[in-house]
């Protein structure tokens, strides 16, 4: 037999073998179910979508969701592939897929809602929580607070601060942890607080009766008169009914409220005159000018307050309250004198002698009225 | 004879192709996640969490490439190789810079407890000069209060730098030392009012 009949015999036996066998291969082959790429592809895609959203964080459940599904898409997809090449199903793959796509898709989209939703109110609460900051440093910056109105007060303020750093850094769930707390303890110290000025503010009738009828008076007579508004911490001379001079004045520690003993550090309140000027080495603050508290008033006050057990038997009434120097330290230090600074008092010193007027208020603008202009 | 054996070589020939499918790269899948679990020891989730987002995804791109490799009769896992290689590079490059981050916030946090420390010392030496009655008043008070606050802020970021978390200890920190600033400020103000000198 010659050589190259043989090789063509091999090639045809080759042929017919590959043929043979290719055959049912090729319809092995067609009937390989499609592997689920495509539909995997998608839901990973959607899920790096929504973690790139911050879907982690802003929309935690539906990413989980969206997670769990892709996972057991895949773990279905590995036991289908460790079964006999023709009797895989991914039909179950396709649709874990496929949830684990469109939760995916509504993470991202609900994180990026709810993000900027949270934004927005996080920055309109911080906003907020520092207007009532500001009001509590307007109108209680002076005021003996309580010492645990003052402790919930510094970690409020601290608390606001932690939530402005974390806004600041896009940490916004933090911020929300920050803020709320914040906002619950300024508000519960604003509230509290304003509790305590509206009491005080209940003598604001006579304030104000005192306050107009020295002033009507001041007009009457052509007369000089000095009136204190000690929560505005001001000092007017007025003459002929009007203002001429206005100067910063501080007062005694405990300011809130009407002196009613020796000792108390609190400023009196009503209606006075100057008994005394002193000056140089006349006084250690400089210039004075003494009141005549106590007055009758005064007096009555001292003896049913001690009836009624409203101050200790054995208590004092307090004396030598003035108006004098040494003032200008942008605090309330005083035993219950009013201080402005020398350079005030060299100008209220010569304009007032013996006799003049001295009305002493809590305030000549009603709560409401500070209020509103507060908030302003 | 020859015949024979020619053919049989021919159908080992046919049956080798059909069956090289190729194998599953299962070391170097398991070198990735090696690479990416130790990236997260290092904390890459917290200090780095977008560069390890991006790394878990290209890790799930390459699982599911695997799988769909699996699911056909012809397999190629070069490109998985190829990828698995990229994954791991890039695991150890998420941990450099997250172990990079976390030692720069960790100076950050250092830096920040020395300097709030020098203000609250500082606070303390200035406190007593500020005007003041023969018993302190309102503002002087609150202000007490809140470096009590600023201190028992600063301890707790101080614990939470020995637990290791740094994020939570700055932001705490950053907070008291504004306060911390603030309280200085207003005393320097307060002492310079009375010709005080700073």
């Amino acid at each position: 037999m010659k050589p190259g009949r043989n090789v063509v015999k091999i090639i045809v036996r080759l042929i017919i073998i590959i043929s043979v066998t290719a055959l049912p291969g090729i319809i092995a082959i067609s009937l390989i179910p499609d592997p689920p790429e495509e539909e995997i592809k998608e839901a990973l895609a959607a899920i790096s979508e929504a973690a790139s959203s911050n879907a982690t964080i802003y929309s935690r459940r539906l990413y989980r969701e969206a997670e769990a599904a892709y996972d057991s898409a895949m773990t279905v997809w590995k036991r289908e592939n460790r079964r006999f090449i023709l009797f895989r199903n991914y039909s179950r793959v396709i649709s874990l897929a496929n949830t684990a796509a469109e939760k995916g898709r509504l993470a991202a989209a609900s994180s990026v809602t709810g993000s900027r939703n949270l934004s927005e109110r996080l920055k309109v609460q911080i906003k907020e929580a520092e207007k009532v900051d500001s009001r509590i440093e307007k109108l209680f910056t002076r005021y003996p607070l309580k010492e645990e109105l003052r402790k919930r007060l510094a970690k409020g303020r601290l608390l606001l601060r932690e939530a402005e750093v974390a806004y600041k850094k896009n940490q916004l769930l933090a911020a929300n942890r920050m803020i709320t707390d914040a906002e619950y303890l300024l508000t519960d110290v604003y509230k509290n607080a304003m509790e305590e000025l509206k009491s005080y503010f209940g003598a604001f009738p006579t304030w104000k009766k005192w306050a107009e009828t020295s002033v009507a008076e001041s007009a009457r007579n052509n007369s000089t008169l000095i009136l204190v508004d000690k929560f505005a911490r001001k000092c007017y001379l007025y003459h002929d009914g009007k203002i001429k001079f206005a100067f910063e004045a501080e007062l005694g520690k405990n300011w809130v409220g009407d002196k009613k003993r020796m000792g108390d550090k609190a400023t009196p309140e009503g209606k006075y005159v100057v008994t005394r000027k002193f000056q140089g080495k006349e006084t250690q603050f400089y210039k004075s000018l003494a009141i005549n508290y106590p007055n009758n008033e005064d007096i009555e006050r001292f003896k049913s307050d001690i009836s009624k057990g409203v101050i200790p038997q054995g208590s004092k009434i307090g004396s030598g309250i003035e108006i004098h120097g040494g003032g200008g330290k942008g605090a309330d230090w005083t035993d219950g004198c009013v201080a402005l600074s020398d350079k005030d008092m060299d100008i209220l010193f010569p304009l007032v002698k013996t006799g003049t007027p001295v009305t002493i208020v809590g305030s000549l603008k009603n709560i409401d009225d500070l209020i509103s202009s507060d908030n302003e | 004879m020859k015949n024979r054996i020619l053919t049989g070589m021919a159908v080992i020939v046919m049956t080798a192709l059909l069956a090289s499918c190729g194998k599953v790269p299962q070391a170097q899948i398991d070198e990735a996640n090696a690479a990416i679990d130790s990236a997260k020891t290092a904390q890459a989730d917290v200090y780095v969490p977008a560069d390890f987002a991006a790394l878990q995804d290209s890790m799930r791109a390459v699982n599911a490439y695997i799988e769909g490799q699996k699911s056909k009769l012809f397999k190629k896992y070069a490109p998985a190789k190829e990828n698995l290689t990229k994954v791991v590079a890039l695991a150890k490059t998420v941990k450099e810079n997250a172990v990079a981050r976390k030692e720069e916030v960790k100076k950050e946090v250092e830096t920040l407890i020395e300097s709030l420390k020098g203000v609250i010392e500082e606070n303390a030496k200035l406190f007593p000069r500020a005007p003041r009655g023969k018993e302190g008043a309102a503002v002087l008070e609150q202000m007490k209060t809140e470096m009590e606050a600023v201190s028992a802020a600063s301890a707790d970021a101080q614990n939470l730098y020995v637990e290791g978390k740094y994020m939570d200890a700055l932001n705490k920190l950053k907070a008291a030392k504004e306060t911390a600033d603030k309280i200085n400020n207003d005393l320097k103000e307060a002492i310079k009012k009375v010709g005080g000198r700073i």
